[in-house]
């Protein structure tokens, strides 16, 4: 499985470099589709400094750490998200039928990828920890890799469940961009600016807040307003992932059982 | 009576575009709930910043919730590619036998993207009423109301002619929209749909408001909040107009140039 992987990655880089004009434009709108959030963000805290407590350089980190997570997910887990099309063109049947675990396969279709926005989120993203006081040991460099990687496993988990939703109704691509658009929209600020109840659906329900809040008020040493939790609570992003993709990797399985095919 | 003749073609595309858009429900309905969580945001986040900072000095808190919700039930409109078909039919080569037909391509490619544009614009209704349960929205006084809504007019086409020029690179290369996609997405912050053009510093300020974007949602929007003094009302549309037409231009000498390389290719 390992070795089909390897040949996975080397096929998407050969096939990469055949379009490089392609890529330059492409690596543009990445650094466009991030920086026109972050300019926004920079140009609203030039006239408003504070955000319920948070300067412009912290906000700039919690969107660093949700960019971290998000661009991972991008690089190895974004092939889920075409699955409705599969499904749609009856392209997906073929991964029935072969040897290797159906979801391994949909992840391992040869696309021109190349992890430029996992380059970019990195760059950005010690960009953001030199602006702020965060603490730079050896905890950081254990903590901050899992941190993205417990993110992009919620965000993996959500495109799962989106993906198994089109095993049962065949249209859910506009679903599927508003979930993607809401989500960033909404991780982009602390939490503590929704009410209540908004607060626990982002931390409990759909676990955004995990990919960037909580564990940027840790790693920034503030105190936690919003559900006045510990701050230990920030380390917990890889497990809450793992959680979440399990949960969502059952209802997966679940729609897989039931798949019958489009007949197209 | 030959003119009604001439134009009942094109109404016919807008409305088969109006009724093959209304049959993707769910898209109509996560477009309108998508709507109100960002409306939600929106009010979220002014009040969360107004509370703990200066006001600045012509926005106060009401007028920035009006603006930043007026600004989304606008883009209900405007964010309709009303020319995708473009790329769509170049894509699969039926722009070829399209031009061979008794009609004027580019004026069935407005009719079709008005069509579905009309039936976008029926969500404002819903949007609006559930926005409304949400935040309270400014209404100025009738003759502002007017300018306003000749203002968006303007923004809409200028708006309609950028998304046709993205899509004619189509034309010259297959793999138009990553430059497509980037183009939304500066005009997004560039046009003050997300943030009001004032807010941006002094050179940047003086930058943005030169660009053309800023004719889409900044004018028509700093008209509605009170921002802009009826004074400057005349000046403001005129400089619309002026992108209006300068846009049209271009536009216009796109779709020759076009047209030529399609029959030098031979379809």
């Amino acid at each position: 499985m390992l070795a089909a992987y390897l040949q996975y990655w080397r096929i998407n880089l050969l096939t990469f470099l055949e379009y490089r004009a392609n890529f330059v434009m492409w690596a543009l709108f990445t650094v466009v589709y991030h920086g026109t959030a972050l300019l926004a963000l920079v140009v609203t805290m030039q006239n408003f400094p504070s955000m319920n407590g948070w300067n412009v350089r912290e906000v700039f980190f919690l969107y660093s750490l949700w960019m971290l997570g998000q661009e991972f997910h991008n690089a190895v887990f974004f092939n889920v998200v075409n699955v409705p099309d599969f499904v749609r063109e009856g392209r997906f049947d073929r991964f029935l039928v072969r040897p290797f675990d159906t979801l391994f396969q949909v992840l391992t279709v040869p696309q021109q990828l190349f992890p430029d926005g996992l380059i970019l989120a990195t760059i950005t993203f010690a960009f953001a920890t030199m602006v702020t006081h965060v603490t730079v040991d050896a905890l950081f460099f254990v903590l901050v890799p899992l941190v993205a990687i417990g993110g992009a496993l919620i965000d993996f988990g959500i495109s799962l469940l989106v993906a198994a939703a089109s095993f049962w109704f065949i249209r859910v691509d506009t679903i599927r961009w508003v979930v993607m658009s809401l989500e960033q929209e909404f991780t982009r600020y602390p939490i503590s600016i929704y009410q209540r109840g908004v607060r626990i659906i982002l931390a409990f329900v759909l676990p955004f807040a995990f990919t960037n809040y909580f564990p940027a008020t840790f790693l920034l040493h503030k105190s936690e307003t919003a559900l006045n939790l510990a701050p230990w609570v920030g380390v917990l992003t890889p497990a809450i992932g793992l959680l979440w993709f399990g949960v969502a990797y059952v209802v997966w399985r679940i729609g897989l059982q039931h798949y019958q095919g489009t007949g197209s | 009576m030959n003119f009604s003749r001439a134009f009942a073609p094109y109404l016919e595309f807008a409305k088969k575009a109006f009724a093959r858009e209304a049959t993707y429900r769910i898209e109509v309905f996560s477009e309108i709930g998508s709507l109100v969580l960002r409306v939600y945001l929106v009010r979220s986040l002014w009040t969360a910043l107004y509370l703990q900072n200066a006001a600045p000095i012509n926005l106060p808190l009401h007028a920035m919730i009006t603006y930043a919700t007026v600004a989304l039930l606008m883009s209900l409109i405007l964010e309709v590619d009303g020319t995708r078909l473009i790329r769509d039919k170049i894509r699969d080569g039926s722009i070829a036998t399209d031009l061979m037909k008794p009609i004027s391509v580019p004026f069935y490619l407005f009719s079709d993207g008005f069509g579905r544009t009309a039936l976008h614009a029926f969500t404002i209704i819903p949007s609006l009423l559930l926005a409304l349960l949400l935040v309270r929205i400014d209404v100025p006084p009738v003759p502002v109301l007017l300018w306003f809504s000749l203002s968006f007019a303007i923004g809409y086409c200028v708006n309609f002619l950028l998304n046709f020029l993205m899509n004619a690179v189509a034309f010259w290369t297959i793999e138009s929209f990553a430059a497509q996609l980037i183009v939304r997405w500066t005009s997004d912050l560039l046009s003050g749909s997300i943030i009001p053009l004032t807010f941006f510093p002094s050179f940047l300020g003086r930058l943005v408001f030169a660009l053309p974007f800023a004719a889409i949602y900044s004018t028509p929007l700093l008209i509605y909040v009170g921002v802009a003094s009826p004074a400057d009302y005349t000046r403001m549309v005129g400089v619309q107009l002026a992108w209006l037409a300068l846009f049209g231009v271009i536009s216009y000498a796109t779709w020759r140039a076009a047209e030529r390389r399609i029959v030098v290719q031979g379809g």
